[in-house]
Parts: structure tokens; sequence; C-alpha cells
């Protein structure tokens, strides 16, 4: 039992690996809100008016509104005055054209990452719009998806390029009116990613958004819009790491995701944030708001995510099931270690006739690491036999932690069919015996049984990032045995 | 809009005339007078009442019940049991109740006449912290009388003890607010079947709380059958504390009243004790059933099952909040909760929070939710058996609420309970 406490000991000390800072001479904003910071983002991004209109909106709209306190999670109060709310990287005059362009420190950054753009280009096909703090400084394979009628660019080039289709949807799945963060978001995000998939066109590559928070005190406010016409379909890679801080870093994101008749979107996140060190000092601050909307009948919308870092995770990436016929899914692995909090589930509001959703969700606590599920699935009046599955499971590793569920279940409809089923154990000694007996070293039996335990949402993940997260679950867990 | 809101409970507290009997009790009730003051109201932005509608209840207008009510013409039901007590708005009523018989050690009946007794002054309002809410605090503002019943220890008692709530005809919908406390002692067992009916009671408002303490190995079977006027409001807020070994097998029936809430809150008080809680709630057009437990697993190695079975029909409405705590120090913790729901018609509608907050790493926890309608190829099957679609209805209805109805070891109260279920959905 010593040896293993060591080593939990030893875990919970390593330092976090991807913690470094580049030095990118920044454009910033010295700390600080009000109507004239929003204005200067504004300026800054040469928007036009209506844009503007509706950031003022929405900061308007903040100021009255108070920061939520429901959740399982205990933190200083964030103090929105600290924090910057604009930093870009230096860039030329228009911004890179190419790769070559792109200032070679920053790609030495996703060297360092493990992710070069060339590789990710040569080997996987995939098109990567890389978000380095709040800018867009590369952008590829823009042309191949052209041809097909892709969109897929920063969001404040969609601005001025498509404005017709970011008014129309910028706003329409989370509202500047839906929660506090999403409000804050709404008045001051920097930058994000836009995409827009034509009538019956399958995307033929996974597009992907590395982010990073890179400037110290910089919070990094994201938007993300991803809008799937009839008929297609699209399959996005969200993944981050950030740099080692003693500053707690705030990120509030807001992605949405519009699915019209016909289409699926299939959204996969691994986030490994900064987690604070081992007393719990530092690390992301994590609220994000996600939520998509399955306008059309027959649409789809697929969440999977794999939680292993910032000290704090607020998010509940949710589906909005309005089209007859339309799914939605949720895949989540959250892990805890160290002081880190996680509160995370989704919300599934059944509005159309057999619509179906399904939620799978993982939670693994180690050390003194808090982990919540909280879930609502709403069947609504007209949810004629909507059906959903709900399973939650927790893994305990260590007697200082916590796993929790709130799940919430509204049923307005008598032909609805809900189940929800949860457990929480620790690692079961059987299993360990068993696969000690066979001759595997209780680490290694320990990656086994969890690796085990996260499959069924392992296995809903693009494959590179399959395996990327399965190392990352190793890495975080290494030497926790229970 | 004031600090507390509450002028609904300053206009009741307001009301009250009638002395406590003896002055601890009369300090008891001022410090919850002014706990009650500055309580927040009720409402539904507040975690608790999310699903249940208060606001209603918080506009209505009640009568405290300060004396002894007139009990001419109240007919009490023939009970399963020799034993019997009657209360009535509350109050205890000595000619209806019948305790004849009982073997003299255990000290049985009217919580007013038993105030000098040193464990009530011990044990009152120890559990109940009437800072805790409204309604534990207006409980215990006006704290008058109730059911008061100590087991000695090691006293098996064979023959149940039934308690009727009744309430008396008034102009004005009263408030009736028993004041329970039930006190069994180490290796003592006692089974107790509590009815709480409208008597002759229209509009009325029952709040009623029961502390119960369960000594070492103890037992205690409670049963409980909530069939209130359908104009009645009905809130039980029952706190149970449990030594080593001692077992708690509550079972709640939620049948009648417009507006039912039952809250129950466990704990524990030493190791390997088993707390199991059972409920069916049958609910119809305009009715609201709702069950909130609190399971505090704050001790090593003990037990709890949480069973609760909803049948709506019409448009009637259902909320479960269910939450099982376990404490880092509560290794060897055993809890698995599970609520279904049977929804038999278009308006039914339920709300269902099963919650688990689990800081400790040994444990064996689960929790388990249903919301469904009744399964077509059942019916279908039993349609080719020639059984009418009415009758094929009722028998399917009637296994799945039997699942907590047999746990009622009494045979007499199990037939009881299936008549008033099959006499319900009669008239769907």
């Amino acid at each position: 039992m010593k040896a293993q406490q060591d080593e939990v000991n030893d875990l919970v000390k390593a330092g976090y690996e991807h913690g470094f800072v580049s030095n990118v001479a920044s454009d910033t904003l010295p700390p600080g809100l009000d109507e004239d910071t929003i204005r200067f983002i504004s300026a800054k991004k040469n928007e036009p008016e209506w844009m503007l209109d509706y950031r003022l909106k929405a900061y308007h709209h903040w100021l009255e509104m108070e920061e939520p306190d429901w959740a399982h999670l205990r933190y200083d109060p964030i103090d929105f005055q600290a924090i910057s709310y604009f930093s870009a990287p230096k860039k030329a005059s228009d911004g890179p054209q190419s790769l070559d362009e792109v200032d070679p420190e920053l790609l030495a950054t996703y060297e360092k990452l493990g992710i070069p753009l060339e590789e990710q280009k040569a080997l996987a096909g995939v098109a990567v719009d890389a978000v380095f703090d709040s800018v867009s400084v590369a952008t590829t394979f823009r042309q191949q998806l052209a041809d097909v009628g892709v969109i897929f660019c920063s969001i404040s080039e969609a601005v001025h390029e498509h404005p017709e289709l970011v008014r129309e949807h910028l706003g329409s799945v989370v509202p500047h009116t839906d929660n506090y963060f999403a409000a804050l978001n709404a008045a001051v995000f920097s930058d994000g990613t836009f995409v827009y998939i034509p009538e019956g066109v399958s995307c033929p590559m996974e597009l992907s958004t590395y982010f990073r928070i890179n400037e110290a005190k910089t919070g990094q406010f994201e938007r993300t819009l991803i809008v799937a016409d009839k008929g297609s379909f699209v399959s996005y890679l969200e993944g981050c790491t950030a740099p080692m801080r003693d500053e707690n870093q705030l990120h509030a994101a807001v992605v949405e995701l519009i699915a019209m008749e016909d289409a699926k979107i299939k959204y996969s996140t691994v986030q490994n944030w900064y987690p604070g060190d081992e007393n719990g000092v530092g690390g992301i601050y994590n609220f994000v708001t996600k939520r998509g909307d399955c306008r059309g009948d027959r649409s789809h919308i697929s969440w999977t995510q794999v939680e292993t870092g910032s000290a704090i995770t607020w998010k509940y990436p949710s589906c909005i099931l309005r089209g007859d016929d339309s799914v939605g899914e949720f895949y989540s692995v959250a892990v805890t270690r160290g002081h880190q909090q996680a509160d995370t589930g989704t919300k599934m509001y059944h509005m159309g006739k057999n619509t179906h959703s399904t939620i799978v969700s993982k939670g693994i606590s180690a050390a003194h690491g808090q982990n919540a599920y909280r879930g609502l699935v709403r069947m609504g009046i007209k949810a004629e036999n909507a059906r959903n599955h709900t399973q939650c499971d927790s893994l305990l590793i260590g007697d200082q932690c916590g796993a929790h569920t709130f799940p919430y279940i509204e049923v307005r409809n008598p032909s609805a069919k809900v189940e929800h089923e949860a457990t929480t154990s620790k690692i079961s000694e059987d299993q360990l015996f068993y696969c000690r007996q066979r001759g595997l070293k209780e680490e290694d039996a320990v990656s086994m049984i969890v690796n085990g335990f996260c499959k069924e949402v392992f296995n809903e993940l693009p494959m590179e990032f399959a395996v990327e997260a399965r190392k990352l679950l190793n890495i975080t867990l290494e030497g926790a045995v229970g | 809009m004031n600090a507390s809101g509450s002028n609904w409970v300053l206009d009741l507290l307001s009301r009250d005339s009638m002395p406590a009997p003896v002055d601890w009790v009369q300090a008891l009730r001022r410090q919850a007078s002014d706990q009650a003051a500055t309580l927040p109201q009720p409402r539904r932005k507040l975690e608790t009442w999310r699903y249940s509608r208060v606001e209603t209840l918080l506009k209505a207008s009640f009568t405290p019940v300060v004396q002894a009510p007139d009990i001419s013409g109240q007919v009490v039901p023939a009970g399963i049991s020799p034993y019997k007590l009657v209360f009535v708005d509350g109050w205890y009523s000595e000619s209806l109740s019948h305790t004849d018989g009982l073997p003299p050690e255990i000290r049985i009946g009217s919580l007013r006449e038993h105030l000098d007794q040193d464990s009530v002054r011990k044990q009152l309002g120890q559990l109940a912290n009437a800072g805790e809410n409204l309604f534990t605090a207006l409980n215990t503002a006006l704290l008058n009388d109730g059911l008061f019943l100590e087991i000695p220890d090691g006293l098996v008692l064979q023959d149940p003890v039934e308690v009727f709530y009744l309430n008396s005809a008034a102009d004005t919908p009263q408030l009736a607010q028993p004041r329970n406390l039930i006190l069994v002692g180490k290796q003592a067992s006692l089974t107790l079947v509590e009815h709480y009916l409208p008597g002759q009671g229209r509009g009325y408002f029952h709040n009623g709380i029961t502390e119960l303490q369960l000594d070492a190995g103890s037992r205690l079977s409670h049963y409980r059958v909530q069939d209130e006027a359908s104009t009645a409001w009905h809130l039980s807020q029952l706190y149970l504390e449990q030594d080593s070994g001692s077992y708690y097998h509550g079972i709640t029936l939620s049948f009648g009243a417009h507006w039912a809430r039952t809250e129950y809150k466990t704990g524990f008080r030493a190791t390997d004790a088993r707390c199991d809680l059972r409920g069916l709630y049958l609910v119809g057009d305009g009715q609201l059933s709702d069950f909130h437990l609190d399971v505090h697993h704050d001790r090593p190695a003990c037990q709890s099952r949480e069973q609760f079975k909803g049948l709506l029909h019409g448009k009637g409405r259902a909320v479960f909040d269910g939450r099982i705590l376990v404490e880092q120090i509560a290794q060897g913790t055993d809890a698995q909760l599970t609520n279904d729901n049977l929804l038999l018609t278009r308006d039914a509608e339920v709300d269902t929070k099963p919650q688990l907050e689990i800081y400790a790493d040994d444990v064996k926890c689960s929790h388990g939710t249903t919301v469904g309608q009744l399964d077509p190829q059942q019916l279908f099957y039993l349609r080719t058996r020639g059984i009418e679609k009415k009758q094929a209805v009722h028998m399917l209805c009637e296994g799945y609420a039997g699942e907590i109805i047999d746990h009622l070891h009494l045979p007499s109260l199990r037939e009881q309970a299936t008549d008033r279920m099959r006499q319900a959905l009669e008239r769907i």
C-alpha cells in the first residue's frame, strides 16, 4: 500500500509535460473590461457595425447577470477586470498566406507539442485552422475544401467574407442571453472557427483546430460555429494544450453546431490544458458552452470528449433534438487528479418525434480530484416515441477523491422511454488480481482496466484521436493504483 | 419583498396565542419562530423546490389548530391492529384511541403529555433542526402535540401499532402539524403503521415532522399510507438516525392529496446499520406527488436501499429527488437507488433526479431510473389470452406496484393497499 501511495504521489508531482512558453511578440490589451475594450476588439478586427452592436448588446446583458454558483466546484472568485481580453500574435501586414510566412517560433511550438502542421498535412490529411492565442495564423487545405464548397476559416474572416451566413447563425443556438459565460464570450470573443458544409457534401477530410493558450493572464474566448446544410457530413476535431502558468487563466468558449435535414456533425474534443500544480495552484478555468441544434429531420449530432486537463471544467455539450427522427449522442471521459475539479455532462432536449439520444459518461477521479456528471434529459410534449439511454460510471482511485452524479430527467410525453443507470466503484480487486496473476505489472493492469472502462467512449473517437486519448489517459493515470 | 419574504409564515405565527405547556418548549418555539422569520421562502428557483409548485401553497391561507379540536362525529376506520392511536388535526384524541393491552414499559401517546420525560427533552428537535427549512421551523414554532413512542431496550412487540391522522371539519382550511418523536431502544423491535386520512377535513395542510432514533440492534418497520382528502396539502418530513446494527424498513404509499411531498433525511450514528426506504406513488388529475430523499452515509459499512415506483395517470405529476451522500469516512458503503415511473396517459408528467455524491472509494453505489409506458407486447399477450384491455392494464399495473407492496410484511395491509390501488385504477 505504501509503495502504491508513493507512486500516486510521484504521479501527482509529475510536472506538466507541455509546460513551456513561447516568446512570440503579442499585441496585448491591458487587463480590464468595459465598453471601450469591446470597441477596441471590434475595431482591431475591422468588424462591421452589426457585429459591434451584437457584442455591446451581449456585454450589457452580461453586466446584469450573476455568476452561476450551482456547479459542484470550488474556486476563488474570478476577477473579470484582471483579465486581458485581446492578444494577437505578431503577424505580417495581411497575415500569413502560407506556412512559410508563419512565425517559425510558432511552428516550433507545434512541433514541441508533437503536432507539426506539415506532417499532419502530409500524413493525416487533416486541414488545420490553428489558433495560437486568439488569432488564426495558419489555414491549410483551404483550396481543397473550397473545391467542394466547404468553408473553413476563422470566424473573423467569415464575418467579412460570409456575413450573411454568420449573421444568420451566430447566436442562434447559444444566444448571448444564454448564460453568464456565453454572454461574456459573445461580448469579447476574439476569434474562432467557422465551418459551412453545403448541401449534400460530405467533407473530404476531418477538420481540426488546435487551441493553445499562451499569453499569461489572457482569457481565451473562442467562438466556433459549424453549419452543416442538408444531407452533409462533417467530422471536427478539437484538441488543446497550454503552457504552465501560476495565474488562473479563464477560458470561456462557445461552440454552436447546426445540423439541417439529414446532416451529421461529429465533434470530438481532447482537452489537456494545464491542471494546476500539486497544491491546486494555477491551472485553467474552463467554462465552456457547447450546444448543437438538430434543426432538420433525421439530423445527427455527436459529441465525444476526453477531458484530462484544466483546474476547473464546467462544460455541458448539449443537443436540441428539434427535427423528427434526429439523433443526439454524448460520449465523455473525464479524468480528474491532483486538485482538479470537473462538473460536466450534457443536456438532451427532445422536441421532435422519434428522437433518440445516447449518453455515455465515464468519470475517473484520482488523488484529490472531484468529478461530477450533471445531465438533463427532457422529453417534450411532442416527443412521440423519443428514446434516451444514459449510462454514467465513475471510477474512484484513492480515498481522497470524489465522484458525483446529478442527472435531471423531465418527461412530458408518455410514449417516451428514458433509462438512466449510474454506478460508482473502485477498480475491482478481482480484476486486478486476475491480471497480476497473468504476470502483468500492477500499473499495466490498472491501465488496461481503465482503458477498458473508457472503451465505449474511445471507440467513438476518430482513429488518430483515439490513439492520442489512450496515451493521454495512460500518462495521466500513471502509477495511480487504487 | 423583505429578506425572508415569507409573510405567509409570519402571518401564521402571529395567530398562535396558545402558550407552550412547558418553558423549554416555549424556548424551542421562540427560537424556531425567530428562524422562520429569516429563512428564505421556498420557491422554484431553489434547487429543492425546482419541480414542485410550492407558490400556490404559500398563497393559501390556513388556520393553525392551537387547541384540541372537536372530535364529535369522527369515525375511525377499522384497523388491522388491536392498538390504535388517533390524532385529529395533529392533536392526540384519547377517547378515539385504544392502547389497552400494550406492555406497560412502552411509553406511548400524546407528546404533549410526555414533555416532562427526560428522553423527550433530550431528543426533541435534535434531528429536525428548525433552522433547516421553513416548514420545519413552522412546525417547531407552533409545536403543540404529536405522537410520542418510546420502546425500551430489548422489547419486541409482535402486533403492529397503528396510528390514524384525521382532520376536523372547519370553515377555514386548517393547518395540522403533528410533531412525532419515536425512540426505539437497543435490540427492540416494532412495526408502526400510519394512516393519513381526511376525516371531516377539506383543503387543510398537513405539515408533519417525525423524528426517529434507532438504537443499536433495533428494528423498526415503518409503513405509512397517505390517503388525504383530494383538496388537501400534505408535507411529511422524516428525520432518522440509526445506531450500529439497526434496521429501518420504511415504506410510504402515496395515494391522496392534490399536493403531497414526503422528505426522508437519514443518517447513521455507527457502523453496520441498514436503511431501506421504499415508496409507491399513484397520481391522477390535478395531483402532485413529490419524494425527496437525503440519505447521508457518514459512517463506514452501512447499507441503504432506496426503491421508489410511480404510476401516473390523467394529468398527474410526480417529482422524485433522491440524493445519496457518501462521506470520505464511510468506506464500505453499499447504497443502491432506483426510481421507476409508469406513465399511463398522455398528460402525465414526471421529473426525476437521482443523485450520487461520493467521497469514499471503497463503495458500491448505483442508481437507476426509468420512465416509460406499458409494454404493448405484454398488453397484446394478455389480450390474446382473452383478457379485456382494461383488466390487462390493471394486471400489469398491479404487478408493477407489487414490487413495493409485497414488501409490507402485514398481509392485511398489503390487501388494503392493493384494494386502494385498484380503486384508483378503476377511475382511469
